[in-house]
């Protein structure tokens, strides 16, 4: 009887700790990029790619993305970081940023007097593979500097 | 030792018996009000929630006869009393269409993740099971509503002067007196997101405490951690597959503290809507509605969505 009541115990005790959905997520800080003291310009998702982007830059680089004319500034640098987008765990409906697929540095340097200049360099990340293409650079230095600040309070 | 007598089995019997009979004098009633605004679905998708969501979550609770006897009366009564309080199919135009939408997308989410049905009730009525085709209907239904591709066609409204410069007699303060800070202007992002329904993306912040965190893989996070989600609209899709947020919608805040917050799962819960920042809710209990969401989905990652995991 003793026995019984005992193994009727630990039953118990296991149905309870299988119900324990208290496993522990793993954390992924490769996933984390620190873009110094540049700030958020804004994101962009690309669902044709499955990545998501952050644009942010620095005061000069904010400052065009405030212009309405989108004036280019000497001295302007931006940073594009693109992930692999994944499914959110644990709620089906979301997607966000996985592994760092690429890094693009870009900086409008003064070449003469009456000419702007764009240094533009990319990184692979993690979530590059060897195969594939690398973004048009004329493409990109136009999608990076004609971007508008999000607005936000 | 001396076995117990007879008399001790009897006298055992009736106090029994006395506690279970006045368990059932005392056994709360199942009642079902009008059904005032039912909720208007495909006939595939409202069969399945008829099925095994309405004895909880509608004014048409089907009571069986074994869930009329106490004890589990008591149960069946907390139940559909908790269940009509999340949401209910018989009332179901109280929430308004963009609540509505979520409220469906977080029933998905509850079915696939096995919170719902719950388990007791599944082992009590055979019928309370969602097969695996029929979650797929109700993906494929959510997919559908509008909030799914809803697009941010309005001009962007940028900041006006009465925006740009909270006086600090002004700052925006939650029901629960969390007040609106724009410090994590100044944090790490933490995570960026395309949230389906109700068609938003999002950038997360997080405090030097959360980055540290994430960085020791230090679960659950510590007292002091702050996140900061900044959600737009989405801007329709460009030539090139580019989506660009659309106007500013709200910015959530959550703050670690575990005692001050031990009733929310160790959180203190705001948000503030519109360049105004209007702190969201009509009472205190709109961080029910956070915490419901949160502990129902995210209790591995310490009840955080959106922070970078494997």
């Amino acid at each position: 009887m003793k026995f019984s009541i005992s193994i009727y115990i630990s039953a118990l005790a296991l149905l309870l700790l299988s119900c324990d959905d208290r496993n522990t997520a793993t954390l992924a800080p490769d996933y984390l990029y620190d873009a110094g003291n540049q700030a958020v310009i804004k994101s962009i998702i690309n669902n044709k790619k499955g990545t998501i982007s952050m644009l942010y830059g620095n005061d000069l680089a904010l400052q065009t993305a405030h212009d309405s004319l989108l004036k280019p500034n000497d001295g302007a640098h931006y940073t594009m970081v693109t992930w692999k987008q994944k499914p959110m765990p644990h709620w089906y409906g979301t997607n966000m940023n996985g592994e760092i697929y690429s890094i693009e540095h870009l900086k409008v340097v003064q070449r003469n007097d009456t000419q702007l200049a764009f240094d533009y360099e990319f990184q692979a990340g993690k979530g590059y593979q060897p195969g594939d293409d690398q973004p048009e650079k004329e493409q990109r230095i136009k999608l990076i500097t004609s971007q508008r600040a999000a607005v936000f309070p | 030792m001396k076995k117990p007598g007879l008399t001790f089995y009897k006298s055992a019997a009736v106090v029994l018996t006395l506690i279970f009979v006045g368990l059932q004098i005392s056994s709360p009633d199942i009642e079902n009000p009008p059904v005032t605004s039912e909720i208007s679905v495909p006939a595939e998708v409202k069969q399945i929630l008829e099925r095994a969501c309405y004895d909880c979550h509608s004014n048409e609770v089907k009571v069986e006869w074994f869930d009329k006897i106490a004890p589990a009366s008591f149960l069946v009564a907390h139940d559909v009393k908790e269940g009509r309080s999340r949401f209910n199919f018989s009332e179901w135009d109280k929430n308004p269409p963009s609540v509505q939408e979520l409220l469906l997308w977080e029933m998905v989410n509850a079915i696939e993740q096995e919170k719902m049905p719950l388990k007791l009730y599944q082992v009590a009525h055979t019928g309370g099971k969602v097969s695996a085709s029929e979650l797929a209907v109700l993906k494929q239904y959510v997919n559908k509503l509008p909030g799914r591709h809803k697009i941010d066609t309005a001009r962007i409204v940028a900041k006006n002067a009465s925006h740009q410069q909270i006086a600090p007699s002004k700052t925006p303060v939650a029901l629960n007196g969390i007040p609106y800070s724009a410090d994590y202007k100044n944090w790490k992002i933490i995570s960026i997101t395309d949230k389906f329904d109700g068609g938003s993306m999002r950038v997360v912040y997080g405090n030097d405490m959360m980055v540290k965190a994430i960085k020791d893989h230090q679960l659950p996070f510590p007292d002091g951690a702050r996140v900061v989600k900044v959600v737009w609209g989405k801007q329709a899709e460009d030539k090139d597959g580019n989506v660009l947020p659309g106007n500013f919608q709200n910015a959530q805040f959550m703050i670690k503290d575990s005692k001050k917050y031990s009733k929310t799962e160790g959180w203190g819960f705001a948000r503030f809507d519109g360049l105004d920042l209007k702190p969201a809710g009509k009472t205190v209990l709109f961080e029910q509605t956070c915490t419901n969401c949160h502990r129902m989905f995210a209790p591995q990652s310490d009840f955080v969505f959106n922070i970078p995991t494997k």
